[in-house]
């Protein structure tokens, strides 16, 4: 297990390079984001461990970021101060371009993985923007008219948008679809409804709504969708059957900050809690691996060295298939393979 | 445009947003406390009287509504000048009651710098009124404002209030359902519904009891603002200036001689002029900020607004308006209908609330604790704005926190609203 400190600053999110397997990027704030400057760093992993290749100071906390797309050297973080920013390793010490526009605080980024001239941020002001690099305004804007905690496009087709948010939906906009009256919005799924189909012994009453804060997109079954939020419990929802959750995974004791479906592994995802703990889970759709196919998901590991709110994880994309890194207010980054934690 | 908000606000509200992340599940999340919460700090009402006969026969409604308007100024102790919109709900007045209820807020000690409106959205005109000003205030159009609600029937109810339907309107089915009374309609729904004349005149009976009790233990005592007004003695034409603080239609009545009353509407029907709502007279206002304003101005926090909702439903079965908007009020809340601990659902016919009651499957002892509007009456557009402050000081004396007000709309609508008590 690698570890980096990031003195003075507590970490809100990690992301891996999609460029290069020993690249990181970790964005936070000072005072746990609550008050304070902000800061990005770039990390590299090398025989040393990790070092800090660069980092960026901002005027306020930076809630998200994302890798460009389109450039190796490319940064795009969420702010405090509702703005986007857009840093280059190879670009002195301030961003090379901003946007303003939200409202409030900018709560998550995400490049499109498709059409790589697109990205996306969505704020406590209850909307999510496309944008495009080239342009100083907006694409578009799509109206949530609630704290959006995480928006995503999907990384199978590129006008593809979901957004989960304080009011306990999962959003879908199809950004093909004419503006209507709805915006692009072709789908809210209330995320505490029942599941459809329920299965025997599992929790099958909800406490009713409560705020989402993460989702993520599965990368090989182009119609799931993982969600977790106050509640504690993890959620996958197949598209296709929007009526209410497929499978449901309880196991965290606080509020789960952040999921991210395994680039590798269809069917296994890592979460960050505030628990402290990053879990491992099989959401039991992988009949190879003795899941049932539709089956019960289970939770397959944990790690819990973070010694306060884990607030960020991601895998890397490259090499072997367990590795990720995780990001807590204990003002610490760790690059640990998750099979290290699992339990046989 | 950067972040507007000053920031040390900014972060007392990220604090709060992540303590809300690790304390709440379900429920408790409605009971934390946010500074922009929008916040009831004053709910008052004035007595509810017969209409045609009763205390407040010879007031008009403005009087009425500044009757309300001054009692809430003074206690409050707001200084009128910074209240900044006033939305009155009322239903019968020509025009809106527009001009007049300006008129009534300024006699009341308002500066002209506060504005005011008039609003009809039927028999939730009240809550209607307080929703759009907590909606005002959330938004940020307003900081402080009086969601209120006034009708006179003696003096205003009458053919007068509707207007002719259109040829258009009548060819139109649905259109022209629009109009059937809502006595016709509600006989209708009774019967095809199977609600019995048997269980109407029990939960009336109920409701009767509930308020003559809650009015001899004084519980209407808080929430009422005695008001002094004009009185002409019908007998001897003599008038005389009297202090109304009692409800005046709360009478014993019991289901043995609810019984025996003629049916109204249909001569095999179960709706009575005993088990449905009183025509009456009265106001209520209900004096809404932001937490953090009113924390800034020392005035001390009733309860708050936490979500409503308005749903429409078939013209003719306009009665189960609560019954669809209640549960889409919940959902916005976030909390379950067990969480709730006093729904006040206002009693338009004992059969429709009745059968929301029983559809939705509410426990009888959490709704209207201290009877409705079969007992002490329904003041069209004050009813709305009535229900918050019966709700707020029934939770607040019992210890309770959830509640929900709501009520059925003419024409076939529903409202419904989530407040908790604090």
């Amino acid at each position: 297990m690698l570890e980096f400190r990031t003195s003075g600053f507590n970490p809100y999110s990690v992301k891996y390079s999609p460029f290069f397997d020993s690249r990181l990027a970790v964005g936070g704030g000072a005072n746990f984001g609550l008050v304070g400057n902000g800061r990005l760093y770039a990390l590299n992993l090398n025989s040393n461990g990790i070092v800090c290749e660069k980092f960026f100071e901002t005027q306020d906390c930076l809630f998200d970021l994302t890798w460009s797309e389109q450039h190796e050297n490319q940064i795009l973080t969420a702010g405090g101060d509702g703005s986007l920013k857009l840093f280059d390793l190879g670009v002195g010490e301030f961003p090379v371009a901003g946007w303003q526009e939200h409202g409030r605080e900018v709560f998550s980024v995400h490049w499109n993985l498709v059409k790589k001239d697109t990205f996306l941020s969505s704020s406590w002001d209850g909307t999510v923007k496309i944008w495009t690099p080239e342009r100083k305004e907006s694409v578009a804007t799509l109206p949530v008219h609630s704290c959006v905690y995480s928006a995503q496009f999907s990384p199978h087709h590129p006008d593809v948008v979901t957004c989960v948010s304080r009011d306990s939906h999962l959003r879908v906009f199809d950004l093909r679809t004419k503006p209507s009256a709805q915006n692009h919005m072709t789908l809210a799924i209330p995320i505490h409804a029942p599941p459809k189909v329920s299965a025997p012994g599992m929790m099958n009453q909800t406490a009713g709504p409560t705020e989402c804060l993460t989702h993520d997109w599965n990368k090989y079954r182009d119609s799931v969708i993982a969600t977790a939020g106050v509640d504690t419990m993890i959620r996958t929802f197949d598209l296709r059957v929007p009526s209410g959750p497929v499978n449901m995974l309880p196991g965290h004791e606080y509020a789960v900050r952040r999921v991210s479906w395994s680039p590798h592994l269809s069917d296994v995802l890592l979460s960050a809690s505030y628990d402290m703990t990053c879990r491992v889970w099989t959401d039991g759709s992988n009949v190879e691996q003795g899941g049932t196919g539709t089956g019960l998901g289970r939770e397959m590991g944990r790690m819990d060295r973070h010694t306060e709110f884990t607030m960020g994880v991601d895998w890397c994309l490259f090499g072997a298939e367990g590795w990720c890194a995780t990001c807590a207010w204990d003002e610490r980054v760790l690059v640990w393979d998750v099979r290290d934690v699992m339990r046989g | 445009m950067a972040n507007q908000t000053p920031k040390r606000a900014a972060a007392e509200e990220r604090l709060s947003q992540v303590a809300a992340h690790v304390n709440s599940t379900g429920s408790n999340a409605v009971l934390q406390k946010h500074p922009d919460d929008i916040v009831v700090t004053t709910a008052l009402r004035t007595a509810i009287c017969k209409g045609g006969r009763g205390q407040f026969k010879d007031t008009p409604a403005a009087d009425l509504l500044h009757g309300a308007f001054t009692s809430l100024i003074q206690r409050s102790g707001i200084d009128p000048s910074i209240v900044e919109d006033i939305a009155v709900g009322s239903v019968l007045p020509p025009g809106g009651g527009a001009t007049e209820f300006r008129a009534a807020a300024l006699a009341a000690g308002f500066s002209e710098g506060t504005a005011v409106k008039s609003l009809n959205r039927q028999c939730s005109s009240g809550l209607q009124a307080c929703v759009d000003i907590a909606n005002a205030i959330k938004c940020g159009m307003i900081d402080i404002g009086i969601g209120a609600g006034v009708e006179s029937m003696s003096t205003q109810y009458g053919p007068q209030a509707v207007t002719e339907f259109s040829e258009l309107l009548e060819e139109h089915k649905k259109a022209a359902e629009c109009k059937v009374p809502m006595g016709v309609l509600s006989e209708q729904m009774a019967k095809d519904k199977s609600i019995s004349r048997k269980d109407q005149d029990k939960f009336a009976a109920d409701s009767y009891k509930k308020a003559a009790e809650a009015q001899k233990k004084g519980l209407f005592d808080e929430e009422i603002a005695p008001l002094k007004v004009k009185y002409e003695d019908p007998k001897t034409e003599k008038v005389s200036e009297i202090t109304v603080s009692k409800d005046d239609g709360v009478r014993e009545a019991t289901f043995e001689s609810l019984s025996k009353i003629k049916p109204a509407f249909a001569k095999d029907g179960s709706i009575h002029a005993g088990n449905a709502s009183q025509i009456s007279d009265g106001a209520a206002a209900v004096l809404l900020m932001k937490r953090s304003t009113a924390e800034r101005l020392g005035q001390k926090v009733l309860g708050k607004y936490v979500a409503a909702s308005v749903v429409g439903v078939p013209p003719l079965l306009m009665g189960i308006g609560p019954w669809k908007a209640i549960p889409v009020a919940l959902q916005k809340a976030g909390v379950s209908k067990e969480d709730v601990d006093i729904f006040e659902i206002n009693e338009a016919f004992a059969s429709q609330c009745l059968w929301c009651v029983n559809e939705l499957g509410l426990p009888m002892e959490k709704v209207n604790p201290k009877g409705g509007a079969i007992a002490f009456g329904h003041p069209l557009g004050c009813t709305g704005a009535r229900q918050i402050s019966t709700l707020l000081y029934e939770l607040k004396r019992t210890g309770k926190q959830v509640g929900v007000t709501s009520m059925c709309v003419g024409t076939g609508m529903g409202m419904a609203a989530v407040w908790v008590a604090e």
